[in-house]
């Protein structure tokens, strides 16, 4: 059950890493601007402004399609964590922290 | 971008960018089409006579009726990006005194949709020809703003009585004189400014080529002389006459 719960969590969050954020950034500026001024250009070339509007709608729907939910592919490049700590209130052995010069763990 | 909320945000965000510099476009766009307007419009008749604004007042007053010829082609103002046009003739006259405008009144309007827009029941409806069509298919053409095989536009209107009767202020409109009669418009588009008559050209778009005639307002006419069909106004034939909005 909390299995499911944290799988449905992930699909609602739909986290994807550092890489998969600037792909995402990209696909939806091409593919927004792209539908923009093809709308224009069949509303323009068949002279039907509703060409215009289904298609701009149409791309805009599209975007959301592919950017939004969590796909494998904006998730290709995970970012590893630290290893977990040994013991109480320690770091892992070979790691200092060092804030303004004092050592501080 | 890191969780589907923000992408959401990210992209509805720019797509009201987009939208906005498409519709900006759009808005431009209608200078690159050519406008050619030209119509011809010629009093048939105008009479004056006595009568009142409602049916309880008491004061009397001069109504001008102005029966008109119109041969208008308006058909290059329909671009892609117009929705409508609201044609209206005006009569105009000079006022009694330099300190007060020249008083302008429309006599007869009309709204002409463009092929794409929806259905409206307010919009104009082309009288057809006196002679009755021969098949019943024919009628399928019936209420169309413009007459049968023309196209947005084009509007040809022999005799028609005006849609309302013209009186002036002072409540006197008889023996005035150097009237015009003029058309205007104005083009309603999709997206983008509402443009009204032009008659100088610019760009590509030339001006209005006709569409205005001088006339005189006669003297009063004795009720007697006058039959009462004649001073009948077009009540308009839009569709939803007699079940008002």
């Amino acid at each position: 059950m909390d299995e499911l719960l944290d799988q449905a969590r992930s699909i609602y969050e739909g986290e994807i890493d550092f890489e998969g954020q600037r792909l995402a950034e990209t696909i939806s500026t091409i593919l927004l601007s792209i539908s923009g001024i093809v709308a224009f250009l069949t509303g323009f070339i068949t002279q039907n402004i509703y060409q215009t509007l289904y298609i701009g709608l149409g791309g805009t729907a599209l975007t959301f399609l592919v950017v939004v939910p969590q796909w494998p592919f904006f998730n290709r490049h995970p970012q590893p964590f630290l290893p977990p700590r040994t013991g109480r209130g320690a770091l892992a052995e070979g790691i200092s922290v060092e804030v303004d010069g004092k050592k501080v763990s | 971008m890191h969780s589907s909320l923000v992408r959401i945000q990210n992209v509805f965000g720019y797509f009201t960018s987009v939208a906005f510099a498409v519709a900006a476009a759009v808005a431009v766009s209608v200078l690159l089409s050519s406008q050619t307007p030209s119509a011809s419009l010629e009093l048939k008749n105008v009479q004056v006579v006595k009568g009142r604004p409602h049916y309880y007042s008491t004061k009397r007053e001069e109504y001008a009726h102005v029966k008109f010829d119109l041969d208008a082609d308006l058909t290059s103002l329909f671009n892609w990006n117009t929705k409508q046009i609201f044609m209206y003739i005006t009569a105009s006259y000079p006022s009694t005194s330099p300190s007060i405008p020249p008083p302008e009144a429309v006599i007869w309007d009309a709204i002409i949709p463009s092929d794409h827009a929806p259905f409206h029941p307010n919009t104009y409806i082309h009288p057809t020809s006196k002679t009755p069509s021969k098949s019943k298919s024919k009628n399928k053409s019936k209420g169309k703003p413009y007459p049968e095989g023309a196209s947005p536009g084009i509007v040809k209107l022999s005799n028609q009585k005006p849609k309302y009767q013209i009186t002036d202020f002072s409540g006197k409109i008889a023996e005035r004189e150097n009237a015009t009669l003029s058309l205007h418009w104005n083009v309603q588009p999709w997206v983008g400014a509402l443009v009204w008559t032009n008659t100088n050209s610019y760009g590509r778009w030339s001006g209005l080529k006709g569409g205005v005639d001088k006339f005189d307002f006669p003297s009063l006419k004795g009720s007697e002389t006058i039959k009462k069909e004649d001073l009948k106004t077009e009540t308009g034939a839009e569709k939803n006459r007699g079940s008002p909005a």
